[in-house]
């Protein structure tokens, strides 16, 4: 056998052309589906994960995949937002701790996650660099955020317009990064935290005042008189929570009134859950959803999708299978002489198909260890590749 | 070293037939076939190296009946004791001309390949002026250059009988004389018998016998 | 010499054998007991002193409690730095005082679930203040008393609910602990209504005596105990200026006032020159910040015996 792997050996080297083309065809119809298997468990995985670790949560009547979405893997469709008001409610049932979610801005293709504190002892995410937000206007960003736009603590992120032809709309923030969180493989590694109360000053409900009167920059000043300084569209370019502007920071109205997106809400127990979803059955302006029942609704389709692309897959693998049969045969058909030789020297037919059967062994050895190969490459990636491409 | 007696050979749907009363090549001869196309040359050689069976007769080589032995006896005998010469050398494009020579040792379980055999191979090569080219494959080297090769690869085993099918068809004049003298130098000193179909009517001086096929066993259709 | 020094080292390794390795477990011993004792004790921060004070009153040996504002800063406009606010941070329970108390709060992130408004009970209570007036003195800068009054505890009945709120946070953080809790709750609403009571007792005696207050700090007493009060912007330590006096003076045309209410002794130029318009200085602390002597419930003592002199007269 060995000098029938001998002989194969060197006949797939020699026509290397034809030898690569098979392998990467074999290849290609056992990595596909065996890849999207391993990728869509490693999704179902991840989306179930962190579904299944958060109870509950409470948004606008909508759509349930939209808030799911968007509160747990910080999709960039934000659905209808939802007041403060709906984090009192939840208090005050005394059935849940909430936690408010205002997940709609971005910086650098980065969500921004405008959120309490308290969200990071729920994830149980750790601070790895630098320490936690204190001020208004810092951020704490997820390790691949740092690590794809090489910010450390002390840097700064500046967001994302909400909308570039929003004429009236406000300056972005400057935020400056107070920490980096130890990496979760999760969502939150590519996410940029803020405190609720700077994500609204990015959509400018907060804001500071600068001194124009003590103003260095001349060419701001559009106007003045001895009651009023009038400014032009210069003034800022963003703006920025400083030491020496924080205290002329606030908020306008009632803070009850200010938009989230979701509230996260940890019941105390399964039947303080129960309690809570019942108080929003009839509600008209709220849903109240359990992430882990959407997402399961979500990873059906998914695997109904799943089980149509392995049927291409089957056919298509089919239709490889028979080239590469007739690849063999035709193969075969040129080395008629060949065969007929070493028949006349003395080798027998039996020799001839063990030559043969060396060489397709040589090629699906060669096919399988490059489909492990891609398929370890995938299995070890699989969580990036899910988080970037896929949640 | 070959004893043919009343033998007999057709092919199925074809009228061709193939009667041998009797023929004889002595041992360390060395004869010549020569004969038009379809008088049975080949059949012929076939039928001596076991490749196909008579329907009547009896084919002795070097002592055994081969027409009387199975099919997997018949191949065993054939690699150890014969050695082929193709008109177009049949060598095998992806192997090396070392791996060709080598390649009756490694389709046969006959045949042991060990550090002798390689030895052998080498010197082979050595006496055929293609040492050089043993790690060159076969489109890498010139027509006479490929017929050395093959050579080689028929004499390695060290057959008693070597059967040259139209050997020197595809070489010019030079190479056709100096390959012949190769072929029949080496069979000098390893005593074999050589029987070689031919159309080369200027080299059947060099054989000690000339067998015209037609006029004596070939009855065509 | 070798082997002296040898002798030496094997006695010194007998003896540290026998004598200081049971000496050692025994320290790491205590030392961990105490340090795991530490560990478990229930951490709290609050934004002024009278939360401080309420907390460790019920919490007592099982509750640590931080107010950690410097004690010359009024904590009402104090701005603490990122390392106290860190400590904030990692605190079991952070005590506010609701009201608009402490603005700072507003302007750092603090984890909500440990976030206690413990005047949010009766926020629909809450007075608003229309003037805004800014002003300066101590560390803290220009600031304004514009918005909501904030010393709610002033009112004794709303410092109870304040503690209330207290005691059923810490009950609920800790609900092994609770009985003790309520117990030092009980005892702690038993002197608060004791102050009360006594204030009430104190303001009937002369419904409707006029009084000043040289700051707007004491609505919610005024409410509560119905004082006939009107207030000024001035600075104990800060010697009102000519116009200031003026407005003094237009307000005791028609608000006949004999005393006006202190946070703190004014300097003694302005004590006599009030003396010299008839007007008396009585004491009141808010007690914002933990007091040089005593602690908040002996200086609320001090403030209604000083308001007895007051009501008496």
């Amino acid at each position: 056998m060995i000098d029938s792997l001998y002989i194969a050996w060197q006949y797939v080297r020699w026509n290397r052309g034809k030898t690569l083309v098979l392998i990467t065809s074999i290849t290609l119809i056992a990595f596909l589906p065996l890849a999207l298997q391993i990728v869509l468990q490693e999704s179902e995985h991840q989306l179930q994960s962190r579904a299944v670790n958060t109870p509950l949560l409470i948004g606008a009547k909508g759509s349930a995949l939209d808030l799911v979405m968007n509160s747990l893997y910080f999709d960039d469709e934000a659905p209808q937002a939802i007041n403060m008001q709906a984090v009192g409610q939840v208090e005050d049932t005394d059935l849940a701790q909430a936690i408010p979610l205002y997940v709609r801005f971005q910086s650098r293709g980065f969500p921004i996650v405008g959120t309490s504190l308290d969200y990071f002892d729920f994830r149980q995410l750790q601070i790895e660099q630098g320490r936690m937000y204190a001020f208004l206007g810092e951020t704490v960003i997820g390790a691949d955020v740092a690590e794809r736009l090489a910010v450390v603590p002390g840097g700064s992120l500046v967001s994302s317009p909400d909308n570039l032809f929003d004429i009236a709309g406000v300056y972005p923030l400057k935020m400056k990064v107070s920490g980096v969180l130890a990496r979760s493989h999760s969502p939150d590694d590519l996410a940029i935290f803020v405190d609720l109360r700077t994500a609204w000053v990015i959509q400018g409900f907060g804001h500071g005042h600068q001194d124009l009167v003590k103003s260095r920059d001349a060419t701001v000043i559009l106007n003045q008189d001895e009651k009023t300084v009038t400014a032009n569209a210069k003034l800022l370019q963003y703006t920025e929570i400083s030491e020496d502007n924080i205290d002329s920071f606030h908020f306008h109205g009632d803070e009850s009134i200010y938009p989230i997106t979701a509230v996260l809400a940890q019941p105390h127990d399964d039947k303080s859950s129960a309690l809570l979803r019942g108080r929003y059955l009839d509600d008209i302006v709220y849903q109240v959803v359990k992430p882990d029942d959407v997402i399961e609704g979500l990873m059906e389709n998914i695997f109904r999708i799943k089980n149509v692309i392995n049927a291409v897959i089957f056919i298509v693998g089919i239709a490889t299978v028979l080239t590469i049969v007739l690849v063999f045969i035709l193969s075969l058909r040129i080395r008629r002489d060949e065969m007929n030789t070493i028949f006349r020297i003395g080798c027998s037919r039996m020799t001839t198909m063990r030559l043969l059967a060396a060489e397709i062994l040589i090629i699906l050895l060669a096919s399988a260890l490059l489909c492990t190969a891609l398929l370890w490459l995938v299995k070890i990636n699989s969580g990036g590749l899910v988080r970037s491409f896929i949640l | 070293m070959i004893t043919i007696e009343s033998l007999k050979f057709s092919y199925a749907n074809s009228s061709f037939r193939l009667n041998v009363p009797d023929f004889t090549v002595v041992k360390g001869e060395k004869l010549a076939v020569i004969g038009p196309s379809g008088s049975g040359k080949t059949t012929m050689l076939n039928l001596i190296a076991g490749i196909i069976v008579p329907e009547n007769g009896n084919i002795n080589v070097a002592g055994t009946a081969v027409s009387q032995l199975p099919d997997a006896g018949r191949r065993d005998f054939r690699i150890s004791n014969i050695g082929f010469v193709f008109q177009n050398f049949q060598l095998l494009d992806y192997l090396s001309v070392m791996d060709n020579i080598l390649h009756p040792y490694r389709i046969s379980k006959a045949l042991d390949l060990n550090k002798t055999v390689h030895k052998r191979a080498i010197e082979l090569a050595q006496q055929m002026g293609i040492a050089d080219k043993l790690l060159c494959h076969p489109d890498q080297l010139s027509q006479g250059e490929q017929q050395r090769a093959a050579i080689c690869r028929a004499l390695l085993p060290q057959p008693k009988l070597i059967l040259a099918d139209e050997a020197t068809g595809n070489l010019d004049p030079e190479n056709k004389m100096l390959i012949l003298d190769m072929l029949f130098n080496r069979v000098d000193e390893d005593d074999s018998t050589v029987l070689a179909v031919t159309h080369d009517y200027e080299l059947l001086s060099r054989f000690d016998r000339v067998v015209d096929f037609h006029e004596f066993y070939g009855v065509g259709a | 010499m070798k082997s002296k020094t040898c002798c030496v080292a094997v006695q010194g390794r007998k003896m540290f054998d026998k004598f200081l390795t049971p000496c050692c477990l025994i320290v790491a011993c205590v030392l961990s007991f105490s340090t795991a004792r530490a560990d478990d004790k229930f951490e709290i921060y609050t934004v002024n002193y009278p939360l401080q004070y309420f907390a460790q009153r019920i919490g007592g040996q099982h509750v640590n409690v931080k107010f950690p504002a410097p004690a010359d800063v009024d904590p009402a406009f104090w701005m603490p730095d990122v390392k106290i606010i860190g400590d904030y941070q990692q605190a079991d329970l952070i005590l506010l005082n609701g009201a608009g108390y402490a603005k700072w709060v507003s302007k750092v992130s603090l984890p909500r679930r440990k976030l206690v408004n413990t005047s949010s009970i009766f926020k629909d209570d809450y007075i608003k203040i229309d003037s805004e007036i800014t002003h300066q003195h101590g560390p803290a800068g220009d600031h304004s008393h514009a918005g909501i009054a904030f010393t709610t505890w002033l009112d004794f009945t709303q410092a109870s609910r304040q503690a209330e709120k207290i005691a059923a946070a810490m009950k609920n953080a800790r609900p092994g602990l609770a009985e003790e809790f309520e117990q030092n709750f009980k005892q702690l609403n038993h002197d608060l209504m004791q102050l009360d009571a006594r204030m009430s007792e104190l303001s009937s005696l002369q419904p409707a005596q006029p009084l000043l207050a040289s700051h707007p700090v004491y609505q919610y007493l005024s409410r509560r105990y119905e004082l006939n009060l009107k207030s000024l912007m001035w600075e104990p330590g800060v010697y009102p200026e000519p116009a200031e006096w003026q407005v003094l003076n237009l307000i005791l045309r028609r608000h006949e006032a004999e005393w006006m209410l202190w946070e703190d002794q004014p300097i003694e130029k302005t004590q006599k020159q009030l003396s010299a318009s008839g007007v008396d200085v009585v004491v009141f602390s808010p007690c914002m910040n933990r007091p040089q002597k005593g602690d908040f419930m002996t200086v609320m003592q001090a403030n209604i015996d000083a308001l007895a002199d007051v009501f008496s007269d």
